[in-house]
C-alpha cells in the first residue's frame, strides 16, 4: 500500500511513524529539508524535497497516480484542500485534508467535498475537544474508547490504593463471568499484556474492558466513587479547541475560559453560547485568579494553552486546589509518558490524535476501528471476523496467538462480550484487540 | 455644506406625492359630494404649486446627498407634509386653530394617534380619509415609501433611510435597498389589505374598513368613530384587530422573511420577538387580574379588553374597545409600561423599541455579573450578533435622551397646569408615538382639545422626534451640524 504524506510538522512525523511501523510504502513531501531528516532518521521511508506552491512535479515523482492514501496535513487548510483535489484528480485513491475550520466537518459540506475528491476532512481540534468531552463524561477515567457506540468500552485507569483489586493474581481477581478484563497494564515506562500470574499494583495504569452495563460497577471496583461529576469547568487557553469543547459540551455543564489577550475574548464571545459559558479575561495559571472564580467548586480544569509546560503545570495546581478532573494539551510527545506516571491527569496530543485517526483510513475493510494508544506504544483495533477465517475455527486459547496480542472482547448482535480463553469467536462478530508493537496486517491475517 | 437645492428638489418631488394622496381623497369627497371638497381642492391646489415652486429651485443640484443633508431632509420633509396636510382641516374649519390642526396631522403622520377633534363622526369623508391616509403614509415612513416609488431620484438614499428607520439593527432584505424598500411595502400593503377584508367580512362598512385597516396596520390610532373600535363592540373585530396590531408590531423585515420565504422558525427564536410576546402575554394576565377582580368582567370579556389594551398600547396604535380609565390604577402603570417598550424595531410601531430593550436588559444584567466577577468579557448578544461597546453606548445615550425629552414634556405640562397622571403619561404617549392618555382629567377615550396652544407645539415636536429616533431631530438643533467642517 502507498501512502503519500504532504507536511511533515508534528502530523506528518507521527503517521510517518505510524504507518512506516507497519510496514507500508510511505513518500512524504515538505519544502523544508530539515524536518525531512528528522523524520529519515527514524523511519523507513522516502522523502521528496518540494514546495507545495509547485506541487505537479513532486507529485509525478512520488507517483501519485499509484497512491491508496493521499494525506496532506499542512498548517494552510486552503492548500490542503487544493492539493486533494489535485491528487485525487492525478489518480490517488483516497484522499484526506487537515482542516482548521468548525464549518468544514458538518455533514453536507464533507459530502460536498467527497464529490470534489476529498475523501476525508480532519479537523485536529474537533478531535481533540471529542476525547476530551468524552473524558468529561467519565470524570473518573483518563481514557475511553467506545467500540460500537458503546456496547464495549475500553478504560484508561490510573489505580490508586482505594482500588479494591490490588495485589491479588489476576487469575484470583477476574473469575470466569467477571464484569471486565484487564487488557494492558503500564507500569513505570514498561507496558505489561498480563497472563493470570499478573498482579495490579497502586499507581498502575490499567486499561479495561467492560461493557456498557458494568461501567459504573468498574468505577466501584477500582475506588473511585468518591470523584464528583464535572458541573463546572474552567479552561484555560481560548484557543480553538476550548471552542469545540464548549460548544459541545454536554448537558448539565457550565464553564469559564481563562484568556489573557482582550481581542481574543471578545471572538470567544462572539462563537460560543454565552449562557453556559463564560469568558474571563485573565491569566488561568495564576492561583488568584482561578481562586477568584472559584475554582474549588470546579471540577474540571482543561489547561488548552499553547505552551505545553504552561498547561502541564496548571494541571499540577489546580490538582492541588483540588480540582479532581485536569487535561492538559501538550505538543511535545515526550510528555505523554511522563503523564501517565504524575499527578497532571489525562494528556492530550492533538497531532497524535489526527495521526491515529487517519492511520485507521489505511486500515480499512475489516478494521472497523482502531485506535493508537500512545502512551503504552500500542495500537487498538476492532476487525470483523470473516467466515472461514482462522480466529473463527477454533477457541481462543487455542489459537496460538502472539504473546502481544491480547483479544479484549466482541460485539455480537449490538451485544457487547468480554472475551476469556474458552469464548468462541462466530462469524460476524466484531472483535477489538489490543497488540502492543505488532504489524496490525499481521492480525488482521486472522480475520480474513 | 448643506445642499439646499438638492433638498429643495427632493422635498418638491416628496410634495407631488403628497398632492396625489391628498386628489385620492379628493375624488372621495367628490364621491360623496360633502362640503370638504373645496378645502381638498385647494389643499392639492396649494400643494402642487408649492411642490413646483420648490422643484424649479432646486433645478440644476449637484446629486450628492451628504449624511447632514439627509437628517435635514428628512426633518424638513415631515414638518412640510404635517404643514401641508393641515390646511383641509383649517380650511374646511373642522379644526380651529393652526397649532391643533398642526397637531392632528402631526399625530397623524407620526403615527400617535393622538386627536384634538371632539367629534370624529361629524366629518365629511374626503377628511376623515386623508386623516386615516397620513398615518398609513407615516407608518413605515415618508421618504422610504419614496424609494420604493422612486428609486433613482436620490443618491443617498441609504443615508436617507438610516435617518428614517425606526430601530437601532437596521437589516436590508435585499442587495439593494430600492428593492428592500419594495418587499416591505409589499408586507405593508398586504397586511392592509387583509385587514380591511377581514374587517369588511365581519360587518364594517367598506369605507370604514379601510380606514380602521389603515390607522391599525400603521399602528396609528386614528378612529372614525368617537368610540374607536369600541363603537362596534363585535369580538370578531376586536380580535381581527389584536391580531392586524400585534402583527404589524413585528418587524417588517422578519415577516418577510417568514411569509414570503417560510422562515417562520427563525421568526420564532428571534430574541426580540420573545420580548415582544412575552410582554404582551404577561401584561395581559396581570391586567385580566385585576379586571376579574375589581371591575368584576366576565372572563371572555377580561380577556379580549386586556389583550385588547396591551397590544394597543404596546404596538403604540392607541385604539381601544374599552374605557381604561374605570379600570383599576395599576393597569395604568402597565399599560404605560408597554407604552414605553413598544414594538419592534423595523416595524410601524414607535416607543423605545423591543430591540433596544432586550439589549438594554443584558447591558443591566452583565453589569451585575460583573460585581461577582471582575474580570469577566461579558458579550451583549442578540440573535447570536454581538452588539459592541460603542453600539451599547448608543442606545444607553437614546434611553437617556428618551428620558429626559419626558421629562421636559413633563415640566412643561406641569407649568401648563396639566394633571399629573395625564402630563406624564402624555408625554411617554408622544415620544412613543402611541396616542391615548391615562389619567384623572384626559382619559383615554378623550380628545386632547383641552391642552393649551403651546402644549401643542410641544407635543407635535415631541411626536416627530419619537417618530424619527430623537437623534435625527436633535443633531439639527446643535452647532456643530451648521459649521463647515
Amino acid at each position: 500500500m502507498k501512502v503519500i504524506i504532504v507536511g511533515a510538522d508534528a502530523i506528518g512525523a507521527h503517521l510517518a511513524e505510524l504507518f512506516s511501523k507497519i510496514k507500508q510504502n510511505i513518500i512524504i513531501i515538505d519544502e523544508d529539508e530539515s524536518k525531512l531528516e528528522r523524520i529519515a532518521a527514524y523511519c523507513d521511508l522516502l522523502t521528496i524535497k518540494s514546495s507545495a506552491n509547485t506541487p505537479i512535479k513532486s507529485f509525478r515523482d512520488a507517483g501519485v497516480n499509484t497512491a491508496d492514501l493521499f494525506i496532506s496535513v499542512m498548517r494552510d487548510e486552503n492548500l490542503n484542500l487544493s492539493l486533494c483535489v489535485l491528487a485525487r484528480s492525478m489518480g490517488a485513491k483516497q484522499t484526506v485534508a487537515r482542516v482548521e475550520n468548525a464549518e468544514f466537518t458538518d455533514v453536507h459540506i464533507t459530502n460536498a467535498f467527497k464529490r470534489a475528491g476529498i475523501s476525508s476532512i480532519i479537523y485536529p481540534d474537533d478531535l481533540a475537544a471529542q476525547e476530551i468531552i468524552a473524558g468529561l463524561e467519565l470524570s473518573w477515567v483518563r481514557q475511553r474508547w467506545n467500540v460500537h457506540g458503546g456496547a464495549l468500552t475500553m478504560l484508561g485507569i490510573k489505580l490508586r490504593e482505594e482500588c479494591e483489586i490490588l495485589n491479588r493474581p489476576l487469575k484470583n481477581v477476574c473469575q470466569p463471568g467477571c464484569p471486565y478484563h484487564v487488557v494492558a497494564i503500564k507500569r513505570g515506562n514498561s507496558t505489561i499484556i498480563p497472563t493470570g500470574n499478573d498482579m495490579m499494583l497502586s499507581q498502575d495504569y490499567v486499561y479495561f474492558m467492560t461493557t456498557r452495563d458494568y461501567v459504573p460497577e468498574m468505577r466501584r471496583v477500582t475506588g473511585k466513587e468518591h470523584y464528583p461529576d464535572v458541573k463546572n469547568v474552567i479552561i484555560v487557553g481560548g484557543g480553538k479547541t476550548a471552542v469545540r469543547v464548549v460548544n459541545n459540551l454536554p448537558r448539565g455543564m457550565k464553564a469559564k475560559i481563562f484568556e489573557t489577550s482582550t481581542a481574543r475574548c471578545e471572538e470567544l464571545n462572539a462563537v460560543i453560547d454565552t449562557s453556559r459559558v463564560m469568558v474571563i479575561n485573565a491569566d488561568g495559571r495564576s492561583v488568584a485568579n482561578l481562586l477568584e472564580e472559584n475554582v474549588r467548586s470546579t471540577q474540571a480544569l482543561l489547561a488548552l494553552t499553547g505552551n505545553s509546560e504552561a498547561n502541564i503545570l496548571t494541571c499540577m495546581t489546580a490538582q492541588e486546589l483540588g480540582v479532581s478532573k485536569t487535561v492538559a494539551m501538550v505538543e511535545n510527545m515526550d510528555y505523554m509518558n511522563i503523564a501517565g506516571n504524575s499527578d497532571i491527569g489525562t494528556v492530550i496530543n492533538k497531532q497524535a490524535l489526527t495521526a491515529s485517526y487517519i492511520y485507521q483510513m489505511l486500515l480499512n475493510g475489516d478494521v472497523r476501528n482502531i485506535r493508537n494508544l500512545l502512551m503504552v506504544n500500542a495500537d487498538i483495533a476492532e476487525f470483523n471476523a470473516h467466515k472461514g477465517s482462522r480466529i473463527t475455527s477454533k477457541r481462543v486459547y487455542e489459537l496460538n496467538l502472539p504473546k502481544s496480542v491480547e483479544l479484549g472482547g466482541l460485539v455480537r448482535g449490538g451485544v457487547g462480550i468480554l472475551i476469556n480463553g474458552s469464548t468462541q469467536i462466530q462469524p460476524g462478530d466484531n472483535v477489538v484487540v489490543f497488540c502492543q508493537d505488532t504489524n496490525i496486517s499481521q492480525i488482521e491475517k486472522y480475520f480474513i | 455644506m448643506i445642499n439646499f437645492k438638492l433638498i429643495a428638489k427632493i422635498l418638491g418631488t416628496l410634495l407631488f406625492l403628497e398632492a396625489m394622496f391628498m386628489a385620492v381623497c379628493l375624488i372621495v369627497s367628490l364621491c360623496y359630494q360633502e362640503g370638504d371638497m373645496v378645502p381638498l381642492a385647494v389643499t392639492v391646489g396649494a400643494t402642487l404649486l408649492a411642490a413646483l415652486v420648490l422643484w424649479l429651485l432646486g433645478r440644476g443640484a449637484t446629486n450628492a446627498l451628504g449624511r447632514r443633508d439627509a437628517y435635514l431632509l428628512v426633518t424638513i420633509v415631515w414638518i412640510a407634509f404635517a404643514a401641508f396636510g393641515s390646511i383641509p382641516f383649517l380650511m374646511g374649519g373642522y379644526i380651529k386653530g393652526i397649532a391643533d390642526a398642526f397637531f392632528e396631522t402631526m399625530s397623524g403622520l407620526t403615527t400617535t394617534g393622538a386627536t384634538v377633534i371632539d367629534h370624529v363622526e361629524g366629518m365629511p369623508h374626503g377628511v376623515l380619509l386623508w386623516r386615516s391616509l397620513t398615518q398609513w403614509i407615516g407608518g413605515l415612513g415618508i421618504v422610504f415609501f419614496t424609494i420604493a416609488v422612486l428609486p433613482s431620484f436620490v443618491g443617498g438614499s441609504i443615508k436617507v433611510f438610516a435617518a428614517e428607520a425606526t430601530g437601532p439593527v437596521q437589516s436590508k432584505l435585499q442587495p439593494r435597498l430600492t428593492m428592500s424598500a419594495k418587499a416591505l411595502w409589499g408586507v405593508y400593503l398586504v397586511l392592509t389589505a387583509a385587514c380591511a377584508l377581514l374587517f369588511f367580512l365581519f360587518g364594517m362598512g367598506g369605507f370604514d374598513a379601510v380606514n380602521y385597516a389603515m390607522t391599525i396596520t400603521a399602528t396609528g390610532g386614528f378612529a372614525t368613530h368617537d368610540a374607536s373600535t369600541g363603537y362596534f363592540n363585535n369580538a370578531a373585530i376586536d380580535y381581527t384587530a389584536i391580531i392586524f396590531m400585534f402583527v404589524s408590531g413585528i418587524s417588517f423585515a422578519m415577516l418577510y422573511a417568514a411569509f414570503f420565504k417560510m422562515r417562520i422558525k427563525r421568526l420564532l427564536k428571534n430574541a426580540e420577538f420573545r420580548f415582544y410576546s412575552a410582554l404582551i402575554v404577561l401584561s395581559t394576565v396581570v391586567i385580566v387580574y385585576f379586571l376579574l377582580q375589581y371591575n368584576h368582567y366576565s372572563v371572555g370579556d377580561a380577556i379580549r379588553c386586556a389583550l385588547f389594551q396591551v397590544v394597543s398600547f404596546i404596538t403604540t396604535t392607541g385604539m381601544f374597545n374599552e374605557d381604561a380609565a374605570q379600570w383599576h390604577h395599576i393597569t395604568w402603570v402597565i399599560l404605560s409600561l408597554c407604552m414605553f417598550f413598544g414594538g419592534c424595531a423595523g416595524s410601524t410601531a414607535g416607543g423605545f423599541k423591543c430591540a433596544r430593550g432586550v439589549i438594554a436588559l443584558k447591558i443591566m444584567r452583565n453589569e451585575i455579573l460583573h460585581r461577582i466577577h471582575p474580570k469577566a468579557i461579558l458579550p451583549v448578544k442578540v440573535n447570536d450578533s454581538t452588539i459592541n461597546s460603542s453600539g451599547q453606548i448608543t442606545l444607553i445615550a437614546f434611553l437617556l435622551v428618551f428620558i429626559l425629552l419626558c421629562f421636559f414634556a413633563y415640566f412643561v405640562m406641569i407649568l401648563a397646569g396639566v394633571d399629573s397622571t395625564n402630563s406624564f403619561t402624555i408625554a411617554l404617549s408622544c415620544a412613543s408615538n402611541v396616542g391615548p392618555t391615562l389619567g384623572l382629567e384626559i382619559g383615554p377615550t378623550m380628545s386632547w382639545s383641552v391642552l393649551p396652544m403651546m402644549v401643542k407645539w410641544i407635543l407635535s415636536a415631541l411626536m416627530l422626534m419619537g417618530r424619527l429616533e430623537i437623534f435625527t431631530v436633535l443633531v439639527i438643533f446643535t452647532p456643530a451640524f451648521w459649521k463647515n467642517n
